[in-house]
C-alpha cells in the first residue's frame, strides 16, 4: 500500500536545514553542537516515526517533481529503504555526540560538522531514493561533501588522499549514470519500486553490460577489490569521518546501491539467467578473503580497520550473488550488523588515540588495564567479527551460510568459516595484547576516554550484543529486513 | 581528364586561385600578407559564383533599348554584390586592427606578437 | 498585427535600433545604453508573440517585398527559429549588464559605438535563425560575424586585438567556405530558398552536393568551435569584455550549430546522400571536444579561459547530439544550445561582475570571494551544477537525453565519452566554487568588496534563476522542439 508523506523527504531536508544552520551560525561552540544534535534527534524520530507502518506493509511516497514522464525525482521509503536510513540515522546521533568530543579543538569545525550534516543528508536520501536518478544524484552530493572530510587535516598526505578518493569515486558516478542511462533506454523507466524493471529480452549480452557498469559503479564505494585502493587512503580522515562515512555511510551507500541493483532494478529471476553474477561472487570471496589476509599485516590500527572494512562489505555483495531469501536476508542485515561492530572498533581506535595518543596495533599492550571499558566494547566488536553465536557478526555469517547451501553452492559455506578464522587471526591477538601482555612494571592505574568518547562506544558495542541477541523479536531493524526480502521475492 | 579540366577552366582557375589564397593565410607571418591571402579566397569565391551565372553568348542583364536574349544569370551577380559589400567591411576591420596592433606592439609580425604576450 | 508582419519587425526593429543608437547616444553616448536596452525590450516582445505563434500554428513565412519564393526572400519561423527568444533575453540581459561595463572601462566616445554593435550583432542572429534564404543567411551571418570580430576588441587591449584578429582571419575562411557552399547549391538547385533547395537537390549529381555539405559543415564547424577548428576560441572568449564574452559563448557559436540544423534539414530532406559516415565524424570530434575542452579547462587559472574552454565542450555535447541523429540525441542537443546559452551567459556575466568589483579574474586571486559577494557566487555555483549537468538543474535533461541518443543510435561509447566529460566538467567547477566558498584568500583586500552592483546582479541572479526553472520545468522545451526534430529526421526512416 502506498501512502502519499512528506516524511520520506523530510528526513534528508532536516540534515540539510541543519547543515546550513551550522555554516551559518556554527563559530558559536554551542549552537553548532545544539543544531548538530537537535536534527539527528529529530531525524531519528521522524525515521522511526514510519518504521510501524512500514512493518505493517505501508510504503511512504514522496514526488518531488518529473523532468519528462519517467524522468524525475521522488522518495520512496519501502522497507529496504528504511533498514538504510534507521542505520544511518542511528548512527548519525551517536557519532555526532562523539565527534562533539572528538573534535575539541581542533581547526575548521564549522566546515567539519557543516558537511557532516550534508554527507548524511545525502545518505538518507540514497536510502530513500525513488528511482535510480534520484540515487544516483544523492550517491554524487555524497561524494562531494565526503572531500572536505577526508582533507580535514589539510596535510600533503591528506590531500593526496583526498584526490585519490575523489578520482575513485566521481568515476563510478559516472559508471552509475552511465548506467542510469541504459537502464533507462533498455526498460522506459527508472524506478526502484518494482522487484526488477528490466527483462531478458534485451539479450543477455546487453544486460552483462549494463550489470557491469552498474556494478562498477558501486562497486567503488563498496570497495570491492580491485576497486577499493581509495578506502584505506581515505584513513588519514579525523576518525569520527571514518568511522561514519567509511564504515557506514559512503561503503554502505555503495552497498546499498547494489543491493538495489539486484533487487530493484534486475530482479532476481533476470540475474539467475546471466552467468556474470557468478563471476562477482567469485570477485566478492576473493575481496573476502584477500583484504583480510593483508589486515593481519597491517600494524596501523585504522589500516588494520580498513581492509577489515573492505572484507566485510563483501559479505554484503557475496550474500547478494546468492540470489536466495536467505543470502539476501544476510546482506541486508550486515549492513546494520556490520556497521555497529565497525563503528565501535573506530570509537576505540579514535578513543585510544586522543587518551594515550598511540595509533598501532604494537603499542597496546596493556591498553585494557588503562581503558577497560574501551577495550570491554572492542572485545564485544571483536567477537562479533569472528562470528561468535550471541554477537551480531554470527547471524550475518550464519544466514550467509543458510543462503549457500540454500542456492547449493556450499562452498561459499566454507569461505565463511575461513573467513571468520582469518578475523580471528587478527582481532584477538589485539585483544590478548590488551589484557595479557602489559610490560613488566605497569600499574592499574584507570585512564578512560573523555564521556563524549565512551559513552557512544559503549552504546555501540550494546547495540552489537542486541542486533546478535534479537532477530526474533518484531519491530526491530531484523525484522525489516525480513521485510525487505519477502517484498523482493515475492513471498 | 585533361578535357574536364578545360570545358571547366574557370572552375579549376578559382580553385587554384582559391588554394593560393589559402596558403598565404596559413603560412605568412606578417598579419597584413595574411590579409591579402584571405582577399585572394575571397576572390575566388565570388569568381567561382559568377562564373556559375555565365550564359554562352550571353548579354548583360539590363533592359532597355537594345537588350536582346540571351542575358547571363543575374542572380550569381547580384549576390556578389553583396558578397563585395561584405568583404570591404571584412578588409576594413581587419585593416583597422592591424593598425591598432602596430600601434601598441611596434610590429605585425605574427612570431613577434606571439613572444610578446 | 498578423504574423508575417510581425516576422519582419523582428529584424527591423533592432536593425533600426542599432542604426539610430550613435544618434540617439549622442557624443557622451549616456542615452545609447538605455535606448538599446528599450530596443532590445520591444525586440523580446515581439519574439515571445512570434513564439506563441509558432506553438500554436506551426512554422509560418513572410516574404520581403511580397516576392514569392523562389524569386524573392522568405522569412521562415519555425521551431528551431525560436532561439529568437533566447537571443533576445540573453541581448537584453547584457546590454543591461553592460551599463556599468561600459561607464567604467570604455571612453565616452565610444560607448555608443559599443552599443551599436551589439545590437547589429543580435540583428545579426536573429535574422540567421528566421530567415528561409540561404543567401540572406549568408549576409546575416556576415552580419553578426563583423561585429562580433569588433566587440572582441572593444576593450582595446593589444591581446584582445590580437584575438580578435584571430577570430577574423578564422571566421572569414569559415564564412567563404559557406559561400563557396551556397554557390555550388545555387548551381546545383538553381534556387536559394532553403526549402526549395531541400526539394530540387533530390535528383541533384553526387559528388557536388557532397563538396558543398563538407563546405558547409566545415563552415559551420569552425563558427562552432569544433575541434579541431576551435583554436580562435579561448582568447577571444577570455578576452572579450564579459557581456560580450557572454553574448559571444552563448548566442554566437550557437549559430554555427544552428546553421548545421539548417544543413541537416536540407540535405535529411534532400535524400541525395547518406550523411552517415559524415555524422560519424561529427560525433567523434564531439566526443574529442567534450574531453578535450574540459581536460583543458581544468589547468586554466584564469576564470573566464576557463569558462571559455567549458564552452568547447559543451559544444561537443551538441554536435555529439546531432551527429547521432537519433530522436533523443537531436532532441537533446537541440535544447542544450537553449540552455547552455543561458549557464553559460549566468557563468560570464557572474565571472564578468566578479572582475568587475575586483580587478582579479585568477582564481587564486580570487579566493573567499564568496564571502563578499555572496549572491553573485550564489549564481555562478548554480550555473556550475547546471553545466556539469546535476538534476534538477537546465543542463541535466539535455545532456541525459545525449546519452539516451547514444544508446539509442547504438553507440553506448559515446555516453561515455559524454558521461567522462561531465566528470571533467565537474571538477573545474568543484575547483572554482571551492576557491570561490573554502580558501583562504590570498589578497585580504577580497574580503571587504562590495557585492555587484544592481545593474550586474539582476540579469546574472535572472539567468541563475532560468537554469533552476528550465531545470525543473524541462519538458515545456523539448515537447516544443519534438515535432521539429520529428520532421526533420522523419525521411530518414524509423
Amino acid at each position: 500500500m502506498e501512502v502519499v508523506d512528506i516524511r520520506p523527504i523530510l528526513a534528508p531536508v532536516l540534515s540539510f536545514a541543519c547543515a546550513g544552520l551550522v555554516f551559518f551560525m556554527g563559530k558559536n561552540t554551542f549552537w553548532r553542537a545544539f543544531w548538530s544534535l537537535s536534527a539527528a534527534a529529530t531525524k531519528l524520530i521522524v525515521v522511526f516515526s514510519m518504521l510501524p507502518g512500514t512493518l505493517r506493509g505501508t510504503v511512504y511516497v514522496f514526488k518531488l517533481l518529473d523532468f519528462t514522464p519517467g524522468i524525475g525525482l521522488g522518495f520512496r521509503a519501502d522497507a529496504l529503504g528504511m533498514f538504510f536510513a534507521i542505520v544511518s540515522s542511528t548512527l548519525w546521533l551517536i557519532t555526532t555526540v562523539y565527534a562533539i568530543g572528538y573534535m575539541k579543538g581542533e581547526h575548521a569545525q564549522v566546515r567539519f560538522f557543516g558537511f557532516f550534516a550534508l554527507c548524511v543528508s545525502a545518505t538518507v536520501g540514497i536510502a530513500f531514493a525513488e528511482n535510480l536518478l534520484t540515487l544516483f544524484l544523492f550517491y554524487e552530493t555524497l561524494t562531494i561533501c565526503t572531500y572536505p572530510l577526508v582533507i580535514h587535516e589539510e596535510t600533503p598526505e591528506a590531500m593526496k588522499a583526498g584526490r585519490k578518493y575523489l578520482t575513485y569515486t566521481l568515476l563510478g558516478g559516472a559508471f552509475v549514470l552511465l548506467g542510469s542511462v541504459m537502464t533507462y533506454s533498455m526498460a522506459g523507466t527508472l524506478t526502484l519500486s518494482k522487484p526488477g524493471i528490466l527483462s531478458l529480452s534485451s539479450g543477455v549480452t546487453a544486460l552483462s553490460w549494463l550489470f557491469a557498469a552498474l556494478v562498477i559503479g558501486f562497486g567503488v564505494k563498496a570497495a570491492i577489490m580491485p576497486l577499493h585502493g581509495w578506502l584505506p587512503s581515505a584513513m588519514v580522515a579525523p576518525t569520527p569521518v571514518s568511522a561514519l562515512l567509511h564504515a557506514v555511510a559512503v561503503v554502505k551507500a555503495g552497498a546499498f546501491g547494489l543491493l538495489r541493483v539486484f533487487y530493484n532494478v534486475f530482479g532476481v529471476a533476470v540475474l539467475r539467467e546471466m552467468p556474470i553474477v557468478d563471476w562477482l561472487a567469485y570477485l566478492a570471496v576473493f575481496t573476502i578473503l584477500a583484504g583480510s589476509f593483508i589486515a593481519i599485516f597491517q600494524d596501523n590500527f585504522k589500516r588494520r580497520l580498513a581492509y577489515s572494512t573492505i572484507s566485510q562489505l563483501s559479505y554484503i555483495v557475496l550474500g547478494a550473488t546468492l540470489l536466495t531469501p536467505f543470502g539476501a536476508t544476510a546482506a541486508i542485515a550486515h549492513i546494520a550488523n556490520q556497521a555497529f561492530a565497525k563503528i565501535t572498533m573506530f570509537f576505540v581506535a579514535g578513543s585510544v588515540q586522543r587518551t594515550t595518543g598511540k595509533t598501532q596495533i604494537h603499542e597496546l599492550a596493556g591498553i585494557g588495564y588503562r581503558m577497560p571499558w574501551t577495550m570491554a566494547a572492542f572485545t564485544v566488536a571483536a567477537l562479533s567479527f569472528v562470528g561468535m553465536p550471541l554477537f551480531a557478526g554470527f547471524v550475518s555469517k550464519w544466514y550467509l551460510s543458510l543462503g549457500a547451501f540454500e542456492a547449493g553452492k556450499p562452498w561459499f559455506a566454507v569461505v565463511m568459516v575461513a573467513s571468520s578464522l582469518l578475523n580471528a587471526a587478527y582481532w584477538l591477538p589485539v585483544v590478548y595484547l590488551a589484557y595479557f601482555k602489559a610490560p613488566p612494571g605497569t600499574v592499574l592505574r584507570i585512564e578512560e576516554a573523555h564521556p563524549l568518547l565512551l559513552w557512544p562506544t559503549l552504546i555501540c558495542a550494546a547495540y552489537v550484543i542486541m542486533l546478535g541477541l534479537t532477530t526474533q523479536v518484531p519491530g526491530l531493524p531484523f525484522s525489516l529486513a525480513q521485510a525487505a526480502v519477502r517484498f523482493v521475492f515475492g513471498m | 581528364m585533361i578535357d574536364l579540366l578545360w570545358t571547366n577552366l574557370d572552375y579549376a582557375a578559382s580553385v587554384i586561385l582559391f588554394c593560393i589564397g589559402l596558403y598565404c593565410v596559413v603560412t605568412k607571418n606578417n598579419l597584413i600578407k595574411k590579409f591579402i591571402g584571405l582577399n585572394i579566397m575571397e576572390t575566388a569565391v565570388f569568381a567561382f559564383i559568377v562564373a556559375l551565372g555565365v550564359v554562352e553568348g550571353g548579354d548583360a542583364p539590363i533592359m532597355g533599348v537594345g537588350a536582346s536574349a540571351p542575358f547571363t544569370n543575374p542572380i550569381p551577380q547580384a549576390l556578389i554584390l553583396t558578397g563585395i559589400v561584405v568583404a570591404v567591411s571584412t578588409t576594413s576591420i581587419a585593416l583597422s586592427l592591424i593598425i591598432r596592433i602596430y600601434q601598441h606592439c611596434g610590429t605585425i609580425e605574427a612570431d613577434e606578437l606571439r613572444e610578446m604576450e | 498585427m498578423p504574423a508575417s508582419a510581425l516576422l519582419v519587425s523582428v529584424i527591423i526593429v533592432p536593425l533600426l535600433g542599432a542604426v539610430l543608437t550613435p544618434v540617439v547616444g549622442g557624443r557622451t553616448g549616456k542615452a545609447s545604453g538605455p535606448w538599446a536596452f528599450g530596443v532590445m525590450l520591444v525586440t523580446s516582445a515581439i519574439a515571445l508573440a512570434l513564439i506563441v505563434h509558432v506553438a500554436n500554428v506551426g512554422p509560418f513565412s513572410a516574404y520581403l517585398g511580397g516576392w514569392e519564393p523562389p524569386y524573392g526572400i522568405e522569412l521562415r519561423f519555425d521551431e528551431f527559429s525560436a532561439s529568437t527568444a533566447v537571443i533576445c533575453l540573453l541581448g537584453t540581459l547584457a546590454i543591461l549588464f553592460s551599463f556599468r561595463y561600459a561607464e567604467k572601462e570604455l571612453p565616452t566616445e565610444r560607448i555608443r559605438y559599443y552599443y551599436t554593435l551589439l545590437l547589429l550583432n543580435l540583428t545579426g542572429m536573429i535574422g540567421f535563425v528566421v530567415t528561409g534564404d540561404l543567401f540572406n543567411l549568408f549576409v546575416f551571418m556576415e552580419i553578426l560575424s563583423l561585429s562580433g570580430y569588433a566587440l572582441v576588441a572593444v576593450s582595446g587591449e593589444h591581446t584582445a586585438e590580437m584575438a580578435a584578429f584571430k577570430y577574423l582571419i578564422m571566421g572569414a575562411v569559415s564564412s567563404l567556405m559557406v559561400l563557396f557552399a551556397i554557390g555550388l547549391l545555387y548551381a546545383l538547385t538553381g534556387s536559394l530558398n532553403m526549402a526549395d533547395i531541400s526539394v530540387r537537390l533530390a535528383g541533384a549529381a553526387k559528388a557536388p552536393a557532397m563538396l558543398a555539405v563538407a563546405a558547409l559543415t566545415v563552415g559551420f564547424m569552425v563558427k562552432a568551435a569544433l575541434f579541431p577548428l576551435h583554436i580562435w576560441l579561448p582568447d577571444a572568449h577570455a578576452i572579450a569584455p564579459s557581456p560580450v564574452s557572454a553574448v559571444l559563448s552563448g548566442l554566437v557559436v550557437k549559430t554555427g550549430l544552428l546553421g548545421m540544423i539548417r544543413v541537416y534539414q536540407i540535405y535529411y530532406g534532400a535524400k541525395v546522400l547518406d550523411l552517415s559516415s559524415l555524422n560519424m565524424v561529427l560525433v567523434w570530434l564531439g566526443a574529442i571536444s567534450i574531453v578535450m575542452g574540459a581536460f583543458f579547462a581544468i589547468f586554466q587559472e584564469d576564470i573566464k579561459m576557463m569558462l571559455a574552454y567549458s564552452t568547447i565542450s559543451n559544444i561537443g555535447y551538441i554536435i555529439m547530439g546531432l551527429g547521432l541523429a537519433s530522436q533523443y540525441g537531436v532532441i537533446g542537443a537541440t535544447v542544450h544550445i537553449f540552455n547552455h546559452a543561458l549557464i553559460k551567459a549566468t557563468l560570464f556575466l557572474g565571472a564578468g561582475a566578479i572582475i568587475y568589483r575586483t580587478g582579479y579574474r585568477n582564481l587564486t586571486d580570487l579566493r573567499g570571494i564568496g564571502r563578499s559577494m555572496p549572491l553573485t557566487t550564489a549564481a555562478i555555483s548554480i550555473g556550475a551544477i547546471s553545466i556539469v549537468g546535476m538534476p534538477p538543474t537546465a543542463g541535466f535533461l539535455c545532456k541525459w537525453y545525449i546519452a539516451l541518443g547514444a544508446v539509442e543510435a547504438g553507440h553506448p561509447i559515446f555516453g561515455f565519452a559524454l558521461v567522462f566529460g561531465a566528470l571533467f566538467i565537474f571538477v573545474y567547477y568543484i575547483r572554482m566554487v571551492n576557491t570561490f566558498y573554502f580558501l583562504e584568500p590570498v589578497h585580504p583586500e577580497i574580503l571587504e568588496v562590495k557585492e555587484a552592483p544592481l545593474s550586474m546582479l539582476v540579469p546574472v541572479l535572472i539567468l541563475a534563476a532560468l537554469c533552476l526553472v528550465m531545470g525543473v520545468l524541462g519538458r515545456i522545451p523539448i515537447s516544443f522542439i519534438e515535432p521539429a526534430v520529428i520532421r526533420m529526421l522523419a525521411p530518414l526512416g524509423g
